[in-house]
C-alpha cells in the first residue's frame, strides 16, 4: 500500500512542478515585470534607479533562480499582486473562495445523490421505457449549454414568477448569512444538472457491470430478497466507480462554475477568473490556473489512494 | 421483484427479436447485406433522428443565402428591435440585423469551429498516437508527459489562459481547442495500439520485415477507427458547447462575426432577457438541438462499432 502511494506521489509531484514552471515561463515572458508595475506611469524615473531596484528584487538573476524565488513565494501563499489595482492575489482569492466552495459543494453532493439514484434505477429497469426516458433525459442534460439553462431559469423563476433573486450572493440588505439561501438555489441546481447526467450514465454502466457478476448470481441462489441483492451486493460494488467519478467531475465542476458564476453574478473564483481574463491580468489568471491544476492533481491522488483501499485489485495489479 | 419478473420483462429489443423469429420461420428473412456497422446504426432510432437533425441544420447553414434574403452583418437602423414577423422570422436585434439570418450564418462558424477543431485534433492525435503507441520508447514517453500536463488543466481554464496570452480570433480559438483536444484521441489510439501490438497478425507482418509506419498506419489503425469516430463526434459536441460558452462570456470568436455563442451574448442584458425572447431563445434551442443530435450520433456510433459498450 505504502509503495503504491509513494509511486503515485512520485508521478504527481514532478508534474505539478513542471506545470508550475511552464506557468512561470508564461508570466516571465509577458511584457513588464514587478518593477514596471510598481512605477507610476506619469513620473519619469532614473533608469539607473530602476536597474538598482531590479537587482534588489533579484530580477536580474538567471531564469531558474527567478523561478525558485517565485516558487518558494507561491509555496508560502505569496502569489504576487494583481495587474489591475495591485492588490495581493492571495487576499482576493481568500475573499472569493467561500462563495465558490459553497456552490460547488452543494452541486457535488446533489449531483452525486441524484446521479447515483437515477443511474441505479435506470440499470435495474434496463431496456424499459423508464430506462430509455432517463437515458434520453441525460443526453439532453449534457447537450444544453449550462449558461442557456441558467438564462431560461432566470427568466422563469426570477423575472416571471419572481420567486428567486436574479443573481448575486450576499446583498447589502441581508442581515444574516441565511438570507442568501434563495440566491443559492438557482446557481447550484444549474451547476448540478449537467454533472448529474454524467454521474447517471456512469452509475448505470457500473451497476449493469456489477449486476452481471457471478456473486450476484450467488446471492440470488442463496435466496436473498431481490432488494438485498440489488442494494447490498450490486449497488455497493457499483459505488466504487461512482466515487472515482468525483475526481473526474472536479474539472467539470471548475469549468461549470466559471460560466454559471458569470450567469448569476456569483462573486466566486470563476467570476474573478473571467474578470481577470477580460482585463488581461496575467498574474491572477495564472495563479488561478496553477491552483486549479494542483487541486485536480491532489484530488486525483486522493481518489487513487481511496480506490486502492476499497479495491485491492488496483494496488496489486501493477500500474 | 423476483427473478422470474426480470426474465419475463419484455423490452423493445425482445419484441424486435420475436418479429425476426416470426419472419425467419415464415421464410421471409433475406440475408443481411451491406456493412454491419451501418445496419446497426440505422437500427438505432435516436441515432437516425440525430443524423437527420444534424444534416438539416448543417444544410441550412451551408445554404443560408438561399433560405434568407438578409445579410447577417448588415446594420439597418430603420428596423431595430422588431418582434418576429413574416419578414424577420426571429425578429431583429438592436442594430436591425435579422436574427434568423444571423442564426443560419452563425451556424457556419460555430459548426466550423466545432467540427473543424475536432477533425484536426483527431488527425493530430491519431498520427502521434498511432506511431508513438506502436514504436514506444522516448518519443512515446515525452508525448505522454505533455498530454498528461495538458489534461491536468480543467478544459475551460486552459482555454481561457491561452485566450489571455494569444488574444481572440477565429484562428486562435480553433488552435486553442486543438491544443486542448488532441490528447484525448492520442491516448485512445495509443491504448488501442498497445493492445493490438501483440496480435498475431502484427507479429507476422513484423516478421515479413514491413516497416513500422506501414504496419501501424495501414494494418493496425483501421482496427482502432471505431472509437476514434465516436470520439470525433463527442468532441465536436464539446467544442460547440465551449465555443458558445466562451462567446457568451465575450471571450471567444470576435463579436463582429456571427456565431451561435456571439448571438447569445446579448442575453447577458436583463432587459433583453425579459422583453426580447426571440433574440436568445431560438439560438439557444438551435445549439442544444445540434449538440443533442451530435451526441445521439456519437452514441449510435459507439453502439454500432463497439458491441462491448452496449448497455
Amino acid at each position: 500500500m505504502l509503495t503504491y502511494i509513494i509511486r503515485r506521489v512520485l508521478i504527481i509531484v514532478p508534474m505539478a512542478i513542471g506545470i508550475s514552471f511552464l506557468i512561470y515561463l508564461a508570466l516571465d515572458l509577458s511584457p513588464g515585470d514587478a518593477v514596471t508595475r510598481m512605477l507610476n506611469p506619469v513620473q519619469t524615473v532614473d533608469p539607473e534607479r530602476i536597474e538598482e531596484l531590479r537587482r534588489a528584487l533579484g530580477l536580474d538573476a538567471p531564469l531558474l533562480v527567478r523561478y525558485w524565488i517565485w516558487f518558494s513565494g507561491v509555496l508560502q501563499g505569496n502569489f504576487g499582486r494583481t495587474l489591475t489595482g495591485g492588490v495581493p492575489i492571495s487576499r482576493i482569492l481568500m475573499e472569493r473562495l467561500p462563495a465558490t466552495l459553497e456552490l460547488s459543494t452543494i452541486a457535488l453532493v446533489l449531483s452525486s445523490i441524484f446521479g447515483a439514484i437515477l443511474g441505479t434505477i435506470s440499470a435495474l429497469r434496463r431496456g424499459t421505457t423508464t430506462d430509455n426516458v432517463l437515458t434520453v433525459a441525460g443526453m439532453i442534460g449534457v447537450s444544453i449549454p449550462e449558461f442557456f439553462f441558467g438564462l431560461v431559469a432566470i427568466v422563469i423563476f426570477a423575472l416571471n414568477l419572481q420567486w428567486l433573486p436574479v443573481g448575486g450572493r450576499l446583498l447589502p440588505s441581508y442581515d444574516s448569512y441565511w438570507d442568501h439561501i434563495p440566491n443559492l438555489i438557482m446557481p447550484s441546481l444549474v451547476l448540478s444538472i449537467m454533472m448529474t447526467a454524467g454521474v447517471m450514465r456512469y452509475a448505470r454502466a457500473a451497476m449493469l457491470d456489477a449486476l452481471s457478476r457471478e456473486f450476484i448470481k450467488t446471492a440470488r441462489s442463496k435466496g436473498l430478497p431481490e432488494w438485498r441483492v440489488n442494494l447490498l451486493h450490486g449497488f455497493r460494488v457499483a459505488l466504487t466507480p461512482v466515487v472515482v467519478l468525483i475526481g473526474f467531475r472536479l474539472p467539470i465542476l471548475i469549468g461549470g462554475s466559471v460560466i454559471v458564476e458569470q450567469v448569476f453574478q456569483w462573486p466566486g473564483l470563476g467570476n474573478l477568473f473571467v474578470l481577470s481574463v477580460r482585463n488581461k491580468d496575467l498574474p491572477t489568471v495564472m495563479t488561478i490556473a496553477l491552483l486549479s491544476v494542483v487541486l485536480v492533481l491532489v484530488v486525483s491522488l486522493v481518489i487513487d489512494i481511496l480506490t486502492a483501499i476499497i479495491d485491492p485489485r488496483v494496488r496489486l495489479g501493477g500500474d | 421483484m423476483a427473478l422470474s419478473d426480470i426474465v419475463s420483462r419484455r423490452t423493445r429489443l425482445d419484441r424486435q427479436f420475436d418479429q425476426l423469429r416470426r419472419l425467419e420461420e415464415a421464410g421471409k428473412l433475406k440475408p443481411a447485406s451491406g456493412s454491419r456497422v451501418v445496419r446497426k446504426f440505422l437500427n438505432n432510432r435516436l441515432a437516425v433522428i440525430g443524423l437527420v437533425v444534424f444534416t438539416l441544420i448543417l444544410l441550412a447553414s451551408i445554404f443560408a443565402p438561399l433560405l434568407t434574403p438578409w445579410d447577417p452583418t448588415k446594420i439597418n437602423l430603420r428596423a431595430i428591435n422588431q418582434s418576429p414577423s413574416w419578414e424577420h422570422w426571429f425578429g431583429t436585434d438592436k442594430t436591425g440585423r435579422d436574427v434568423f439570418a444571423r442564426v443560419l450564418y452563425g451556424g457556419r462558424i460555430s459548426i466550423l469551429v466545432g467540427l473543424g477543431s475536432a477533425l484536426i485534433s483527431a488527425l493530430i492525435g491519431v498520427i502521434i498516437g498511432c506511431y508513438a503507441g506502436y514504436v514506444g520508447g522516448w518519443l512515446d514517453a515525452i508525448v505522454m508527459r505533455i498530454s498528461e500536463a495538458i489534461m491536468a488543466f480543467p478544459e475551460i481554464i486552459l482555454v481561457l489562459v491561452l485566450v489571455t496570452i494569444l488574444g481572440q480570433s477565429l484562428f486562435n480559438i480553433m488552435a486553442i481547442f486543438i491544443v486542448g483536444g488532441w490528447c484525448g484521441i492520442y491516448r485512445l489510439v495509443r491504448a488501442q495500439m498497445l493492445s493490438l501490438r501483440e496480435e498475431e497478425y502484427v507479429q507476422s507482418l513484423r516478421s515479413f520485415g514491413l516497416n513500422r509506419a506501414l504496419i501501424s498506419f495501414k494494418h493496425m489503425l483501421p482496427n482502432a477507427l471505431g472509437p476514434v469516430m465516436v470520439n470525433i463526434t463527442l468532441s465536436t459536441a464539446a467544442f460547440i458547447l465551449q465555443e458558445a460558452g466562451l462567446s457568451f462570456l465575450g471571450l471567444g470568436v470576435p463579436l463582429s462575426m456571427p456565431t451561435w455563442g456571439n448571438i447569445l451574448n446579448v442575453a447577458q442584458d436583463l432587459t433583453v432577457l425579459r422583453n426580447s425572447w426571440y433574440l436568445w431563445l431560438p439560438v439557444g434551442i438551435f445549439i442544444s438541438l445540434f449538440v443533442l443530435s451530435v451526441n445521439f450520433i456519437g452514441d449510435g456510433l459507439r453502439d454500432a462499432t463497439d458491441p462491448t459498450a452496449q448497455g
